[in-house]
């Protein structure tokens, strides 16, 4: 696997490539590259339903050579066992065919999850912050097994039980031609009994989904803020609205049951094998069958019965699969617009960050940030206040070109941020964001994850600058305590410590802060702060922050109010300037 | 009982005998007692007419000894339709009634069961997950509602197997026990097999759960990735979890592939050894060709019933189990108890501990000998570290836990006496996490107060805050969505919406369990003129983590281990340096305007001197 540049942010080279046109093409991009279990699928199904179709002819000539007079028993055990052995091989072609699908099936999934995640990895950085990760997480998990499942049992169903539909229309007419009549009729019957009950099922299945949904979301939140509930005294009112939700999909789970109780080819298999048991008697009373011909003709009508009972959800379990692989390529196909631009300026960055009449917006929605402009020297420390929804995030996220503007412009160093070879920007700038992730690995990896190859005096230099020390040795395993595991859990403020660190290590010319983490106690403020000036000395540093003793000593003040600058500059000029942020700093 | 069924015990569980079990079941089933009997005779119809249908189809076979008639053929023939339509019509007809029956069942258990859960005080919640308790509700209800449909399922299945068996056996008891030789072999096999299953399934359980956390740190990791630029290394790591996860799931897969190939050859050789005995007995003229045809259809009949009846049994336990543990959430005894109900249509707002004890569990005394008394409309703050019981006497202000020992007064009267839905209605309560429900902002309002208060009236209060102005920044004003659990506002604009609440309720009592979450500074000035505006009209408690918060109050009551150690106001308790000054230490002197961080001066001083190296 090589690592390339082109125009996705991170490219890897799987070893072939899917057509994504569509979840059809793209699924059977996919399929077509299992070819040998197709072989064993499509192998196993007709073989499976083929000496199936031989064993009712073995039966029938049993028939023939006992009705004969004289009885003929010495063929008697060649049949049996011929039955036997058409049954044992059958079944043998079938676990082929299920065995088959199932492989088929892993591999797949294997395969869709892996182009999902490199596709992911592909995404910019403006993605990845639009997209809910609980969303990519279904994707990625239930999704991703639904079009297994479209595999097996779905197709592998689907196949198996076509051979059974399709082998009596070429079976019958060798047992006599006019015998094509009933399996013909019951096909096409059975295509539009089938085409209106998956139409139909798939309308109430949908509200049955849609009321559970409503109900269980409701339930959920009525649990959880049971507390809320009581404290209102509205119990009455939530078991009313409970009794109303309930009600619905019990309604709805009824028109379900209608639906599957009305299942159609049922009764058509019962009017096929009447048909073709009246139709094999009358050519029988006109000479045109013998006994053995006539068993050996409803044998054949039996197999139908397998395509009947199928088709009441192998179909939908495909419908399911396709909207499953519709999902997984619709975020695939969602376009990242950002390039590399691997030929742009490259640095040496100093950070000075200037933003020129600035006007943001996400794509079909108001502006964000609108007009913004302002100047940083390098080295020179920022301050972003305001309220939520203000735009203060969407702001530090120009710098290092999570989203483009729309109209103005963001310089670094005077260089227009689209203009900068976008690795090299992205080096040079680190993000410290408030909901901040670290992986289930030693504390030490955590650090080091932008800096492999770090060594362990680094790293405990870096941990050191950042008030992370002594909370990390305090765990008994040290800088190889693994997160997560054993209980090991770390407080916001720990959190945020072991991120700045691993920031430092990186050395960034430009930190970006989102701090809106609380600290619960004096005593863990004090070593946040701490950790911050150390952050900001020798580096031009944003701090998104709740802190007014933070906001107080900052070289550079904004305060956004929906999107606009409504006051900039210095505390002792904001105090005078500006009438909110004169409110905030009484007391 | 399932082999879960350790996981998801509760203490709350008990263990019902299985006739405590169907007493209890009983009256949800009786009401449907006639839709039941037509669905048992339809059953047995049902039964009947598949039990039929091989022997007419064998009665066609013999016709063909000699030439039959147009009469006969037409005879046969009308009879496989007509059994077939027949089965169709009673199956179309029993599922009807089934899936109302059981939807109904459902209907009524659920709802009894989220009643139930209700009228369950808060220590229940402390105790059980909310995501179990909902599980109880929602999947175990259906497991029981599917515990009917099997039931009849197997039922007409075993019938029909039966019926037919009687009838083999009254032909041709020898090749009758051919067939039935069947059974033993399939039930074996059935057994034996799903314990490998088994197995496989829980071992790919186990695998798949660490599988999936594995994908879910490395999508959720993606961002920070792209940030270091370290998508090689963690599509690594993605890549071990999606290969682990193939090799476990095929393994998994190819067992459960297995199932429907061993039944076929098990049947296969049933069914030659037919063959074969079958036509010996037709050549020595003991049986008809009819009869030998029959014997080999009903082969089939019999293999189903006796699958699903070998799983029947765990099926049936595992259904019961569920209804266990929906009838216990129904049973569970409510610890809160009142002892009257007398009207609350005035409220004071005096509040009187008088030697309160307390506890949550036997064993962990959290409230002892605890006396306070409030004023009508004064404001208490409660202070101290985490455990020291503040929210302790709020929740026992609001009823929500039962306490063992002692008073408490309400305007003088026995708390345990009063009507609690009315006198909760004088309460305001604002918990830690403040709580809002999917909808509007305005319908969260609106919340504690449904019958009537107008949205002018609503605006009109909104106003009062800060002129209005958090209402502008919502993206629909009071009529934006909230989203599932309040997450499309931020944690101040729901502390915000929470205070609205309680405006608009005008509680006699208000009682704040402040959040610890921080907020930007415009948004908490907001919250504090909300506040100011709500303690100008009430009697407050106030568990207080922000500065500005236990100013406001009138009393400061420092506690430690339930306990009170010092009460006083603000300025006086710090001046006197004991406890409180020690708290404030602790907890608010970061929050203060005049906090200077620690490094501070020598932050300012390398600036000053990168100035100076400057100019």
């Amino acid at each position: 696997m090589t690592v390339t540049t082109g125009s996705a942010e991170f490219t890897l080279k799987r070893p072939y490539q899917t057509n994504r046109s569509g979840p059809v093409r793209w699924v059977f991009s996919h399929a077509i590259r299992k070819w040998p279990f197709w072989i064993l699928v499509f192998g196993g199904a007709f073989g499976n339903a083929a000496l199936a179709a031989v064993v009712p002819g073995l039966i029938g000539q049993a028939f023939n050579a006992i009705v004969a007079s004289p009885p003929q028993v010495d063929v008697l055990p060649r049949l049996a066992i011929g039955v036997a052995l058409a049954q044992v091989v059958r079944s043998i072609l079938q676990f082929g065919r299920n065995a088959g699908s199932e492989l088929l099936a892993q591999n797949i999934e294997r395969e869709v999850r892996d182009e999902l995640y490199i596709s992911l990895l592909g995404k910019s950085m403006t993605f990845h912050n639009l997209q809910p990760v609980g969303d990519t997480m279904a994707r990625a998990t239930n999704d991703v097994r639904e079009v297994n499942f479209m595999f097996s049992p779905g197709l592998s169903l689907v196949i198996g039980s076509l051979n059974f539909l399709i082998l009596p229309l070429f079976v019958a007419p060798q047992i006599h031609p006019a015998l094509i009549l009933t399996p013909a009729l019951f096909v096409v019957s059975y295509y539009f009994a089938l085409r209106h009950y998956l139409g139909t099922l798939r309308s109430v299945t949908d509200e049955v989904r849609a009321s559970f949904g409503h109900l269980s979301t409701r339930l959920s939140e009525v649990l959880d803020g049971i507390e809320t509930v009581k404290g209102a005294a509205q119990e009455k009112a939530e078991v009313e609205r409970f009794r109303a939700n309930s009600t619905r999909y019990r309604d709805a789970s009824v028109r379900q049951g209608d639906v599957e109780a009305r299942f159609l080819p049922m009764l058509l298999f019962s009017t096929a094998l009447a048909l073709g048991l009246l139709h094999a008697l009358l050519l029988f009373r006109q000479g045109l069958l013998d006994v053995g011909q006539v068993i050996y003709y409803f044998g054949i009508l039996l197999m139908l019965d397998f395509p009947t009972w199928t088709s009441m959800w192998a179909y939908s379990q495909i419908s399911l699969g396709l909207a499953g692989a519709r999902r997984i390529l619709e975020l695939m196909n969602r376009e990242t617009t950002l390039d590399q631009n691997a030929a742009g300026y490259a640095g040496p960055m100093r950070g000075e960050v200037e933003f020129r009449d600035v006007t943001f917006a996400y794509e079909g929605h108001e502006p964000v940030l609108e007009n913004i402009s302002f100047k940083v020297q390098a080295g020179q420390t920022v301050a972003i206040v305001g309220q939520t929804g203000a735009g203060k995030t969407t702001l530090v996220k120009l710098i290092n070109r999570t989203y483009d503007v729309q109209k103005g412009q963001v310089l670094v160093d005077g260089v227009d941020v689209r203009d900068w070879n976008l690795e090299a920007l992205r080096r040079g700038i680190s993000i410290i964001e408030q909901d901040i992730f670290l992986f289930s690995r030693k504390i030490a990896e955590n650090i080091a994850f932008g800096k492999p190859d770090a060594s362990h005096e680094e790293i405990e230099a870096v941990a050191q600058a950042a008030q992370a020390h002594e909370f990390i040795t305090s765990f008994k395993d040290g800088y190889d305590t693994v997160i997560g595991e054993r209980g090991v859990t770390l407080s916001g403020g720990q959190r945020q410590r072991v991120a700045l660190a691993r920031a430092f290590l990186t050395d960034p010319r430009i930190l970006i802060l989102d701090d809106s983490t609380s600290a619960i106690d004096s005593a863990t403020e004090d070593k946040i702060q701490r950790a911050i000036f150390t952050a900001a000395r020798g580096r031009t540093t944003f701090i998104i922050t709740h802190r007014l003793s933070q906001i107080r000593w900052a070289d550079l003040i904004i305060v956004l109010r929906k999107g606009r600058i409504a006051a900039i500059g210095r505390h002792e000029e904001l105090l005078e300037t500006s009438e909110a942020y004169r409110r905030i700093f009484s007391e | 009982m399932g082999f879960f069924s350790g996981l998801n015990a509760e203490k709350y569980d008990r263990q019902y005998t299985d006739k405590q079990l169907i007493a209890r079941i009983i009256p949800y089933i009786r009401v449907h007692i006639r839709r039941l009997i037509v669905i048992a005779v339809i059953v047995l119809a049902m039964s009947g007419s598949g039990a039929l249908y091989p022997v007419i189809v064998a009665r066609g076979v013999d016709l063909m000894k000699s030439q039959p008639s147009y009469a006969a053929i037409a005879g046969v023939s009308g009879a496989v339709l007509a059994l077939g339509v027949l089965n169709w019509a009673l199956n179309w007809m029993r599922r009807r009634l089934t899936v109302r029956t059981v939807a109904d069942v459902l209907l009524k258990l659920a709802n009894d069961a989220f009643k139930a859960a209700t009228e369950h005080d808060l220590s229940f919640y402390d105790q059980y997950s909310s995501g179990r308790i909902q599980s109880r509700i929602t999947s175990d209800t259906r497991d029981f509602g599917n515990l009917i449909v099997m039931t009849t399922d197997v039922v007409s299945q075993v019938a029909e197997s039966l019926l037919l068996a009687i009838i083999l056996v009254r032909i041709e008891w020898r090749l009758s026990l051919i067939v039935f030789a069947l059974v033993p072999a399939v039930f074996i096999f059935a057994i034996s097999y799903r314990r490998l299953a088994r197995r496989v399934t829980r071992r790919g359980m186990q695998a798949m759960a660490d599988v999936n956390a594995a994908i879910k740190e490395t999508v959720s990791g993606i961002a920070v990735a792209k940030n270091f630029r370290q998508e090689a290394s963690i599509y690594e790591e993605f890549n071990r979890a999606n290969r682990t996860s193939f090799r476990v799931n095929v393994v998994r897969g190819v067992v459960l592939a297995l199932t429907f190939p061993t039944l076929n050859i098990i049947g296969g050789v049933v069914s030659a050894v037919l063959i074969y005995s079958g036509g010996l007995t037709v050549a020595q003229g003991m049986i008809t060709a009819g009869v030998w045809y029959l014997f080999l259809q009903s082969l089939d009949r019999f293999l189903f019933p006796v699958m699903s009846l070998s799983s029947f049994w765990t099926n049936i336990q595992s259904g019961l189990s569920a209804a266990e543990r929906v009838f216990a959430l129904i049973d569970a005894e409510p610890a809160v108890v009142q002892t009257d109900s007398q009207p609350v249509t005035h409220l004071e707002g005096r509040i009187d501990f008088e030697h309160v004890n307390f506890q949550y569990k036997s064993g962990e005394v959290v409230l002892q000998d605890f006396t306070l008394h409030i004023q009508p409309g004064e404001n208490v703050a409660l202070v101290g570290h985490t455990g020291a019981g503040k929210s302790s006497i709020a929740r026992l202000i609001a009823r929500f836990y039962e306490f063992q020992d002692g008073r408490i007064l309400i305007d003088g009267r026995d708390i345990r006496t009063l009507n609690l839905e009315q006198y909760r209605r004088k309460l305001g309560i604002v918990s830690q996490v403040p709580f809002l429900f999917s909808g509007t902002v305005m319908e969260n309002i609106k919340y504690a107060c449904p019958d009537g208060v107008s949205d002018e009236e609503v605006v009109a209060i909104a106003r009062q805050i800060g002129g209005g102005e958090w209402v502008e920044t919502l993206p629909q004003g009071l009529e934006t969505e909230v989203g599932e659990r309040g997450a499309r506002l931020s944690m101040g604009q729901r502390q915000l919406v929470s205070l609205m609440r309680v405006l608009v309720q005008k509680p006699s009592i208000f009682i704040l369990d402040e959040a610890t979450a921080s907020i930007d500074p415009f948004t908490e000035w907001q919250i504090q003129q909300a506040l100011a505006l709500i303690l100008e009209k009430t009697t407050s408690i106030l568990i207080a983590h922000r500065l500005s918060t236990v100013r406001s109050a009138d009393r400061i009551i420092v506690m430690e281990k339930g306990r009170i150690i010092e009460t006083g106001s603000h300025e006086g308790l710090l001046a006197a340096g004991g406890h409180y000054a020690t708290l404030y230490n602790t907890y608010f002197r970061h929050q203060s305007l005049l906090y200077r961080p620690e490094g501070l001066d020598e932050f300012l001083q390398y600036k000053l001197e990168l100035k100076l190296k400057e100019e």
